[in-house]
């Protein structure tokens, strides 16, 4: 299965690249010079020598006729594997010699197809030259995965370049190792083909010159709204297959059958006006259907509307007289789009429900409402007739190959403006994280958004994974992309950087360690938070202090920590202001969660709150995301969650009196005890990664941390050029005075501002101690 | 082989192509100048300027004279339009009748101009 390039179609293909569009343009003009040259020789009386004109006149009209008519397009036919070829392809093989993959790839690696279809993959070229067969029987199945590929289609060049890829053994490797596989080339060949399909529509008809010679003038719409139907005329946007999408096509039916509004209902980013627009093309090109012959649609403007109204009633008045000039003009559609603008009161808002409730019921102008479906209901407690008189077409979000449809088409938009190339990788990676990491808007809205931002980002004009991967960091605050050399050397050596904030507890240490090197290597399960922890122990052992230095050394900033004391939800109605949106809460933990997706979130003193709350516990730790009052989920699944408790305490304190080793036996046995005095439901403990247990601080880790707090002090007070250290003595005194059984190393700090910052103070301000001074304080000196 | 290929072609595929375009160019016109719409609305009140009759029989006849006014205007455009669209037809019409006479003719006459060429 070979092309035979010896047979005419392909020396018609030849031949039409050989003619190309500049030897036309010279046919052509030769053909006039000839024409003129013969009217003026025959004016001149010489007809022997116009008849040589014409002669050289007619040489370049044939082959140009037949350029034009022929040539230019040769059609193809499915008689052969010759006759599927496209004519650009079919030119470019070059006969007479042995055809093998290589020299295909040779005669194709020019042509922008090809460009297309490996620059999409991110494929270095020169991968190709080297790997590629040079054996004549290779290209037989070249030739019928090409034709595979293509399907119904020609076959064309971007076909074969892909075949040449997928049917290469010694390139699989080099694929692997650039994450491209069969289906993602695939995918390629199909944006290629969609592109090349979208090349030859053809300039839809929308009315000629005397298509509004039968409708009324629209001065003050154009004025206070835009013609979207005029805007495709002037620009000739093409919105292809969305134009028979089921949305489209579902509100040209209930206006074909005379609705007076419909009610577009579709959460934010799922393409409401999208939809509108290209419904305008849709209707802007009718024919057959009388009610919708060339209609167009004019989008209004609210916040032009409401600046035009400066006293009571304008508002109203300026809306009546909008909907009867669209009345009166009788082939106008208005289009609302953020329809809850006019039909709540509010900052940018205005309720004008009670003024278009006639207008829908008299079925004077046809409407179009897009909203959410939060505003339609809303609208129903507000208006409820109206609501109920607006015909509801929903618009669910889009699968998975429409939503990467959407972002090929953007993508050539994209790199059109931005002159940039857009890997096929990136679209895929903006799909990705823009599902993961956006889930207050629909598809393919956040996937756009994603990709618009990553262009800011594209490195050497190029958008790959990598810029999709810095966009999302910027923007959402949270880290995706591989860890660069720093921060792989940070978290190999996570243990002590944490150890430089806390003392001992090493093998909580190491647990929590552990889980973040997972997580940041990507092999933690995604749908679930990084790491979700039980800390188990005393007061006064370091379990909150942990939790701050995953919060410094994981997230970057202390800052990076969503604290939640657990006693203060106490109460059965507190799972409300744990969900609220946080428009009337201050304590949501989803509003905190959406603004800091990337942090800690410390729910202390765990055994305190309600059952309720560690209900809710479960689905946060099972599914990674928690769902709001109005059914808006918030993701935690860039989160880390570390729940404490001193449940156990006691127990714990009794077995390392008991120099009882702290190991698994013993958690389970813990976690059994607490299971039965029904502390801890065994649903909830076993969702945790880890329960980790935290045993009483010994004298020598007090001595530690009362270095560790004698360093913050030298830190504040570094600006007065001042340090202080304590002796041996001193220190011991102050862990004797600081150190309770009960309440673990928490006093050790106010014993320590008591004994140190204030002695300290009053050195000041007496002027014993200015810039420059190292005071060393002994046991009398201390102010206990 | 390919000077056979495109004479079968010129007395085949390639004279019906030329009949084809001009009958697309025709279609374009027609469109072009709206002639269907212009047709169905050819006395239609030139964009919709009219007048709704008040009180009164004085208001009444108002009404149909400012009426039958924006209808004669709106006749007297687009019939101008459409015969416009009609001469743009004629001309086409001739012009593709005239190079689908002459089609035949272009390979014999580039045979014979330099014969002729050189009896003259």
């Amino acid at each position: 299965m070979t092309p035979d390039l010896g047979n005419i179609r392909a020396k018609k293909a030849r031949l039409g690249k050989r003619i190309g569009p500049i030897g036309y343009d010279m046919l052509r003009g030769g053909m006039a010079a000839g024409t003129i040259a013969t009217i003026i020789l025959f004016i001149l009386s010489l007809p022997n020598l116009a008849c040589v004109a014409i002669f050289f006149s007619l040489l370049c009209l044939v082959p140009a006729a037949w350029y034009r008519l022929e040539l230019h397009e040769l059609p193809t036919n499915s008689e052969s594997l010759t006759g599927r070829l496209d004519r650009h392809l079919l030119a470019r093989l070059e006969p007479g010699r042995d055809m093998t993959p290589l020299t295909i790839w040779q005669d194709i690696k020019g042509y922008w197809q090809n460009f297309f279809v490996i620059d999409h993959l991110f494929i270095h070229g020169d991968a190709l030259d080297d790997h590629l067969s040079q054996e004549p029987a290779d290209t037989a199945a070249v030739w019928s995965t090409a034709a595979e590929l293509a399907g119904s289609q020609p076959i064309q060049a971007g076909h074969v370049s892909a075949a040449l890829l997928l049917t290469t053994p010694s390139l699989q490797p080099y694929l692997q190792s650039i994450k491209v596989d069969t289906d993602t080339i695939k995918a390629v060949t199909g944006w290629l083909d969609r592109l090349l399909e979208s090349r030859h529509v053809s300039r839809p008809y929308f009315g000629g010159v005397g298509r509004d010679w039968a409708n009324g003038f629209t001065p003050r719409l154009n004025q206070f709204g835009h013609n979207i139907s005029l805007d495709i005329e002037a620009h000739g946007a093409h919105f292809g297959w969305l134009t028979t999408s089921p949305g489209v096509q579902a509100i040209k039916t209930a206006f074909s059958q005379g609705t007076a509004a419909v009610a577009l209902i579709g959460d934010d980013g799922v393409g409401k006006t999208s939809h509108v627009d290209a419904l305008a093309q849709v209707l802007l090109q009718e024919q057959t259907d009388r009610n919708l012959e060339h209609r167009q649609i004019i989008a209004l403007n609210p916040s032009v509307i409401l600046s035009h109204a400066s006293h009571p009633g304008d508002l109203e008045h300026l809306l009546l007289l909008l909907l009867n000039e669209a009345a009166h003009a009788g082939h106008i559609i208005l289009f609302f789009d953020d329809a809850h603008l006019f039909f709540q009161d509010g900052h940018g808002a205005v309720d004008l429900s009670q003024i278009l409730l006639p207008v829908v019921q008299s079925h004077q102008v046809q409407m179009i409402f897009a909203m959410t479906p939060r505003d339609l209901q809303q609208l129903k407690t507000t208006n409820g007739t109206l609501a109920n008189l607006l015909t509801p077409i929903s618009l669910q979000e889009p699968p998975v190959d429409q939503v990467m449809r959407v972002l090929e088409d953007a993508a050539i938009r994209l790199e059109r403006r931005h002159d940039v190339l857009i890997t096929y990788e990136a679209l895929a990676e903006v799909y990705r994280l823009s599902g993961r990491y956006d889930q207050d808007t629909a598809y393919p809205g956040k996937a756009l958004k994603v990709l618009e931002q990553a262009m800011a980002h594209a490195d050497h004009q190029l958008v790959n994974a990598a810029s999709v991967q810095a966009a999302i960091e910027q923007t959402r605050g949270v880290k995706v992309s591989t860890a660069s050399v720093a921060e792989t050397d940070q978290l190999l050596n996570l243990e002590d950087a944490i150890h430089e904030r806390m003392i001992n507890q090493s093998q909580a240490v190491s647990v929590v360690a552990s889980a973040l090197r997972r997580a940041r290597a990507g092999i933690a399960n995604p749908r679930r938070p990084i790491g979700s922890f039980l800390f188990l122990g005393p007061t006064g052992v370091g379990k909150t202090e942990l939790a701050k230095a995953v919060a410094a050394t994981f997230f970057g900033s202390e800052d990076n920590i969503i604290r939640l004391d657990m006693s203060e939800y106490q109460q059965p109605d507190d799972v409300q202001r744990l969900l609220s949106n946080g428009a009337n809460e201050s304590k949501s933990l989803i509003l905190a969660v959406r603004q800091r997706p990337y942090a800690v979130v410390l729910l202390d003193e765990l055994e305190k709150a309600h059952p309720n709350i560690l209900n809710l516990l479960l689905q946060l730790l099972d599914e990674g995301q928690l769902t709001d009052m109005e059914g808006r989920a918030a993701s935690f699944k860039d989160c880390v969650i570390i729940a404490t408790s001193n449940a156990g305490a006691n127990r714990i304190r009794d077995a390392v009196s008991a120099n009882q080793p702290l190991d698994e036996a013993f958690e389970r046995e813990l976690t059994d005890e607490l299971i039965n005095a029904g502390q801890y439901k065994p649903e909830l403990l076993n969702r945790f990664d880890e329960v980790v247990l935290f045993r009483p601080l010994e004298a020598a880790e007090l001595l530690q941390i009362v270095d560790l707090m004698m360093k913050e002090i030298n830190q504040n007070l570094a600006n007065q050029h001042i340090t202080v250290q304590l002796t041996r003595p001193a220190a011991e005194k102050i862990v004797e005075k600081g150190y309770d059984i009960r309440l673990g190393a928490r006093p050790l700090r106010r014993v320590l501002q008591r004994a140190v910052e204030d002695t300290i103070a009053d050195k000041i301000l007496r002027g014993e101690a200015t810039a420059g001074t190292n005071l060393t304080l002994d046991v009398a000196d201390l102010k206990l | 082989m390919l000077l056979a290929d495109l004479l079968t072609w010129w007395y085949g595929r390639g004279w019906l192509q030329v009949a084809r375009n001009g009958q697309r160019r025709l279609r374009h016109v027609i469109d072009l100048f709206s002639v269907s719409l212009l047709l169905r609305t050819l006395i239609a009140p030139w964009r919709k300027i009219i007048t709704y009759p008040g009180a009164g029989l004085d208001a009444k006849m108002r009404a149909i004279s400012d009426n039958f006014f924006s209808r004669m205007v709106g006749f007297v455009v687009r019939i101008c339009v459409l015969l416009s669209a009609f001469v743009s037809g004629i001309v086409l019409g001739v012009y593709t009748l005239v190079v689908l006479l002459a089609w035949p003719l272009i390979p014999v006459a580039l045979l014979a101009s330099p014969i002729l060429g050189l009896l003259l």
